[in-house]
């Protein structure tokens, strides 16, 4: 019996030490990314981190929000600090070059080259807006054609049937509204100094008059005698003299100017296509389901398409193959189609907030087109996007602040402090300084 | 004569004795000030330092690895801009205004807190309020106060019949400007009327008595004896609210942001914009030490004056 056990433990003993042991189970070393962003729906973008850690468990995102206004001067204090710079963040063609050029974003496609392949499924304005020297910088968030927006409600109180085709019109139809005693300031825009849109708005207006800013070698063509700027900048001034257009739009950001359209104080503005939902929405407007979009007044009825995207900061490749991949993992499953062709967040956005897209197999996503449906124009959306968009003109390292620029600059013209022609002068003078420098 | 030798002997005795001991304690005041010394120079006088440093490079931060020596450029370039020129022409209009409008509120409003009576006591508390609220805030409030399109202040005038339609305060270059000027003076007024009131109380009672039984009026008694009472802290608040045009900021941007056109931008905003919009750290250092030259120039003027006055008044 005592033999037995002994043989018994033996055995056992014998097994336990010639069976190999269980290799150990690797896990995926946690990787961190510091996630910044301009505030709008920061309970959305939460949700989205959280399902997109549900599915990459090795990446802890942590989500930092800037102001809107403020974003770019606190992304840039924090990049030259280094000790809060972000490893993804969003950017807008607006800044990208100054960015790349100060080496703080890298191009995506020098560490995934896969983002080449996909780029060919975005706009073309939304692909050229995030490019600089012929690299792709980052993975779109939102992108969207600046869009005239009319109240089809008051303009048929003032007997007027259709939206106007060119800014002469505009002017006529804001005058007889004015007149009838309908809306003391027809027209309003968002052209604080604060705000970035601003300069897409007057862009725009540009475009839309068949007018250029630069020639392909990036001299200013704008300053030329009678140029579609000088002959926008004197609309303005003259839309402020006639008191057509709200004083207030000096002040205004692109909100404030659509607050004063959503509680019917406003006739005509301009902004981005997609924030036509919150204005039909009835929650948030009362004149809801009344409010269009129609191609932008002038003889080419072009606009800009503006795209705002994430980008990747330079540390990213510092930090290594864990990070790269990571970061990756992050961009495309929220800029592009992700790892099931579902387009998770990109997707999202457009159904919840109605937020405009480049990602063009969208167009055919049938809950998107349904959702768009209750708000815009669907097939006059896609056809300014398509045809009439164009990226703006003039992206160099130094646009960004030739447009903080701009911005007092014109605004001083609009007021009639100096003449269209002054203005223009200035603003070439401006941007050839910039340059030289 | 030997006892007096004899401690004199003991008295050198003894400080040979110290001698030691005494060096010791000599160094022990400057031990004891060197964390502090040490904690203004890296707040204080590193930073000076740093900022003179950039000011004679080229530093833009587009361009993190060029940073030549430039020299005296930087405040070149700034002394012949149009631009800071206009900001400059704004600023001084600015510091006008709040130095004139802020000193009146002060004195006006201490005569009245001076005043017997229960509501000045209540007065005296309650006018402090908007002084304790922060500069942000008070802008935001005045912000919305001002909005063109349903501020209060245009719902106040237009329920008066003062105005037929909204007027836009800060989208007008020339309302825009005093906009600024009223919250200023809303913000810091207070506490001129706080020194002012204080300075009041100490005059005494018996100089008015005399002077009414002279047959003086209120205006005689108040240009006679309370002026000249009033005239230091007067320059005070001079030299405080010069300080203050010169570095407001806070206010423009959160109620202007510098506009509409540059009707706002004051050298403060301007050094801002060339730093943060513009990117350039050695021309926004640049801006920083002439608008120090200039309000240290100011305060300078001003304590010659103020000490002019203590000797007239001993």
């Amino acid at each position: 019996m005592k033999g037995r056990l002994l043989a018994c433990l033996a055995v056992l003993f014998l097994t336990v030490n010639t069976i190999p042991p269980l290799p150990a189970v690797q896990a995926a070393p946690q990787v961190s990314l510091n996630f910044m962003v301009w505030t709008f729906a920061i309970d959305t973008i939460n949700d989205n981190i959280k399902k997109f850690q549900q599915r990459h468990p090795n990446v802890n995102v942590r989500l930092v929000d800037y102001n809107w206004g403020q974003y770019p001067d606190t992304i840039i204090a924090n990049f030259v600090s280094g000790s809060n710079a972000p490893d993804v963040l969003y950017s807008s063609d607006h800044w990208l070059q100054q960015w790349a050029a100060a080496g703080w974003i890298v191009p995506l496609d020098d560490y995934f080259p896969q983002i080449t392949q996909m780029a060919k499924t975005f706009s073309k304005y939304a692909v050229e807006g995030m490019s600089y020297n012929g690299k792709i910088y980052g993975l779109p968030y939102y992108a969207d054609p600046m869009a005239f927006f009319y109240n089809d409600a008051i303009l048929k109180k003032a007997g007027i049937t259709k939206p106007p085709a060119t800014w002469e019109e505009l002017l006529q139809q804001a005058r007889t509204i004015k007149q009838k005693g309908l809306v003391q300031y027809p027209i309003g825009f968002g052209f604080s100094q604060q705000e970035p849109f601003s300069i897409e708005v007057f862009i725009s207006m540009v475009y839309s008059r068949g007018g250029n800013l630069f020639d392909k070698d990036q001299n200013p063509v704008f300053n030329r005698p009678g140029s579609a700027l000088v002959q926008t900048i004197a609309w303005i001034r003259d839309a402020m003299r006639a008191g057509v257009m709200h004083p207030e739009s000096l002040q205004w950001d692109g909100v404030q100017a659509g607050n004063a359209m959503r509680a019917g104080q406003q006739v005509f503005s301009i902004s981005r296509a997609s924030a036509l939902a919150s204005f039909n929405d009835p929650k948030q407007a009362k004149d809801a389901g009344h409010f269009k979009i129609a191609l932008m007044p002038g003889s080419t009825h072009e606009t800009v398409g503006f795209v705002r995207f994430y980008a990747m900061s330079s540390q990213v490749p510092k930090r290594g193959k864990e990070a790269l991949e990571a970061a990756w993992n992050f961009l495309n499953y929220f800029g592009g189609p992700g790892a099931d062709n579902s387009y998770p967040v990109v997707r999202r956005w457009a159904l919840d907030f109605g937020l405009g897209f480049a990602q063009e197999p969208l167009f055919k996503d049938k809950d998107i087109l349904a959702s768009f449906g209750k708000w815009v124009d669907v097939p006059l959306l896609q056809r300014i996007g398509s045809r009439y968009a164009r990226v703006k003109q003039g992206l160099t390292p130094w646009f960004a602040q030739w447009d903080v620029f701009a911005r007092a600059e014109l605004q001083r013209a609009y007021l009639g402090q100096i003449t269209p022609d002054q203005a223009a002068a200035n603003l070439a003078a401006k941007w050839n300084e910039l340059r030289r420098k | 004569m030997g006892e007096v030798s004899k401690s004199v002997s003991a008295s050198a005795q003894r400080l040979g004795r110290l001698s030691r001991p005494r060096r010791a304690v000599s160094a022990y005041p400057y031990l004891s000030i060197l964390p502090a010394l040490l904690i203004i120079a890296l707040v204080s006088v590193y930073p000076l330092f740093f900022a003179l440093d950039l000011s004679l490079h080229r530093n833009v931060l587009t361009e993190p690895l060029s940073h030549p020596y430039v020299g005296l450029q930087n405040f070149a370039e700034t002394f012949g801009s149009y631009y800071f020129l206009r900001a400059l022409g704004r600023t001084l209009q600015f510091t006008a205004l709040i130095i004139a409008g802020t000193i009146c509120y002060g004195v006006a409003v201490g005569l009245y807190l001076n005043r017997p009576g229960r509501l000045p006591g209540i007065a005296r508390v309650a006018i402090l309020l908007p002084w304790a609220i922060p500069t942000v805030m008070a802008a935001i409030i005045w912000r919305w106060i001002f909005n063109g399109t349903y501020g209060a202040l245009n719902a106040v005038l237009a329920e008066a019949g003062l105005i037929s339609s909204y007027v836009s305060w800060l989208g007008s270059p020339t309302l825009a400007p005093l906009t600024l000027v009223v919250t200023h003076i809303w913000k810091w007024g207070p506490l001129a009327a706080i020194m002012c009131l204080a300075t009041l109380q100490v005059i005494p009672r018996d100089l008015y008595e005399a002077a009414t039984i002279d047959g003086g009026g209120r205006w005689a008694a108040f240009r006679h004896i309370t002026l000249p009472f009033l005239r230091p802290t007067v320059l005070l608040l001079l030299i405080l609210e010069t300080i203050g045009g010169f570095v407001t900021f806070d206010l423009i941007y959160v109620l202007t942001g510098g506009g509409p056109a540059d009707a706002t931008t004051m050298l403060a905003w301007f050094a801002y914009a060339e730093i943060f919009r513009f990117l350039n750290l050695g021309k926004g250092a640049a801006m920083a030490f002439i608008i120090a030259a200039i309000t240290f120039g100011l305060a300078l003027i001003y304590v010659r004056l103020l000490r002019s006055e203590e000797m007239y008044a001993g």
